[in-house]
């Protein structure tokens, strides 16, 4: 062992930053992608389809770019993050587009049948969406919302580039002091799959169970 | 006698063309009027503007006295006394049976729910739906069991008038009488009913009177007897031959 074995706390550390920058993008990303998807649904159609436009926009921004355009780019205009924000304006930024597509697939899903059985029974418009749309698309979105969850914890350790001292970047740099690549990246590789493996399971028991209840999941 | 639903002269246009062309009609207290006819006459549609899920273009739409269909009417109000059983049953797939029947009286009739679980007990017991059933969940029921919750989630709303919109063509043909049981029971018990079906031989035993339609258009009335056994109209006269081979035994 050439010395790897005392620079594990080292790279566990990258752990709470590795959490905080993906939960933190990622709320924040349902945030804007429950705003999107209502907008998509619920308003006039010229509304809609611009933001649906927006939506497929900030999808097809690799986050790669993102985190440098916010990180280096921005400060040319006048605005200077420490790299953590930029990191998770960026995760934010690409990861609200596809939640958008999610949610609003998971309102669409629930169907004009149930809509219209709302009201007969004489609910309002908003009343239907509270107590018939909403829960069922909630429901419907819960697995595939917490995949995306998955992705974008692995996707946060693209951070790297502009030097976030999360998970990977912790490895990386232990790697290059112990000169060994492949011990400190089995490491990170078990650590991110210990967080992920749980959550698919939980989806996929989520997936089943709405399935028997006769709500098909997005 | 008033009537509790007068429909005079209605108009519906999907585009440019008509679905509904000038259909009049009433309903008295108690009555079991049962629509016939071919698929696209425009039934469905008819229903669905009784109770506003469609504007009609022209017309009027009367209820116990009030015209519905003015400008600046709540549809919400107007639907809660209006109980409507779908041809899918449409039953929340995220509430028990028991909740289904409990949600609109909640949240529309805003009663507490110890009163809520009163009036569906007796509205789930009535279409013979029984306890150990309550929490199920709609896809756990068979689709009569489903069909009979749904009748007891528009009835337990004590509407004026339940419409139904060919509630047993998504059944197997065994449970069929089972929810046609429980249709005849709650017309005997005097409730005032729309029913749109193709099963004759309910609308030769419960109907008071059977209207016609085609095309959008009422083309004859009259009792089942009449109506059923012997037409006037050329078009009912083809359709009641072509029923009487589906379903006659000789």
């Amino acid at each position: 062992m050439n010395g790897f074995l005392t620079y594990v706390p080292i790279i566990l550390m990258g752990v709470w930053n590795t959490l905080i920058l993906s939960t933190a993008g990622f709320l924040l990303a349902t945030l804007l992608g429950l705003l999107m998807a209502f907008t998509e649904v619920f308003s006039p159609k010229p509304i809609s389809i611009v933001t649906d436009w927006v939506a497929r926009v900030l999808r097809g921004i690799p986050l790669l770019l993102a985190l440098l355009l916010v990180f280096y780019g921005l400060p040319r205009l006048g605005i200077a993050l420490p790299n953590i924000a930029s990191a998770i304006i960026g995760i934010t930024i690409v990861d609200s587009g596809y939640q958008a597509q999610l949610f609003r697939g998971a309102i669409e899903g629930v169907g004009g049948r149930q809509l219209e059985a709302a009201y007969s029974i004489g609910l309002s418009k908003w009343g239907a969406f509270r107590h018939v749309i909403a829960p069922q698309a909630f429901r419907a979105a819960l697995p595939g919302w917490l995949n995306e969850f998955t992705i974008v914890l692995k996707d946060s350790s693209i951070a790297y580039a502009i030097g976030v001292t999360e998970l990977f970047t912790q490895a990386v740099h232990v790697a290059q002091v112990v000169l060994d690549y492949l011990q400190p990246l089995i490491l990170v590789s078990i650590v991110y799959f210990s967080i992920c493996y749980p959550l698919s399971i939980i989806s996929e028991r989520a997936r089943r169970r709405l399935l028997a209840m006769g709500v098909a999941a997005v | 006698m008033g009537a509790v639903l007068e429909v005079s002269n209605l108009w519906k246009f999907f585009g440019k063309s008509p679905v509904l062309r000038g259909v009049s009609f009433s309903v008295g207290e108690g009555e079991a009027k049962v629509i016939l006819g071919p698929s696209g006459a425009g039934k469905s549609t008819l229903l669905r503007c009784i109770n506003l899920l469609i504007k009609p273009d022209r017309g009027s739409i009367i209820l116990d006295g009030e015209e519905v269909t003015a400008p600046g009417v709540n549809a919400a109000r107007v639907r809660s006394k209006i109980g409507f059983v779908f041809q899918h049953f449409n039953l929340f797939n995220h509430l028990t049976a028991l909740e289904n029947v409990m949600l609109g009286l909640i949240k529309v009739k805003g009663m507490n729910k110890d009163d809520a679980f009163k009036v569906a007990r007796e509205s789930l017991l009535s279409v013979g739906i029984s306890e150990d059933l309550w929490n199920k969940y709609p896809a756990q029921l068979s689709g009569g069991q489903q069909q009979r919750v749904a009748i007891a989630r528009a009835i337990a709303m004590s509407p004026r008038l339940v419409l139904f919109d060919e509630p047993t063509s998504a059944l197997d043909p065994e449970l069929i009488w089972e929810v046609l049981g429980v249709m005849e029971k709650l017309s005997r018990e005097g409730m005032t009913m729309i029913v749109v079906t193709h099963e004759l031989g309910f609308a030769m035993k419960v109907a008071d009177e059977v209207v016609f339609m085609d095309s959008g258009a009422v083309v004859e009335r009259g009792s089942p007897e009449e109506v059923i056994l012997r037409p006037r109209n050329e078009r009912v006269r083809r359709f009641m031959e072509r029923m009487q081979y589906v379903y006659s035994l000789k």
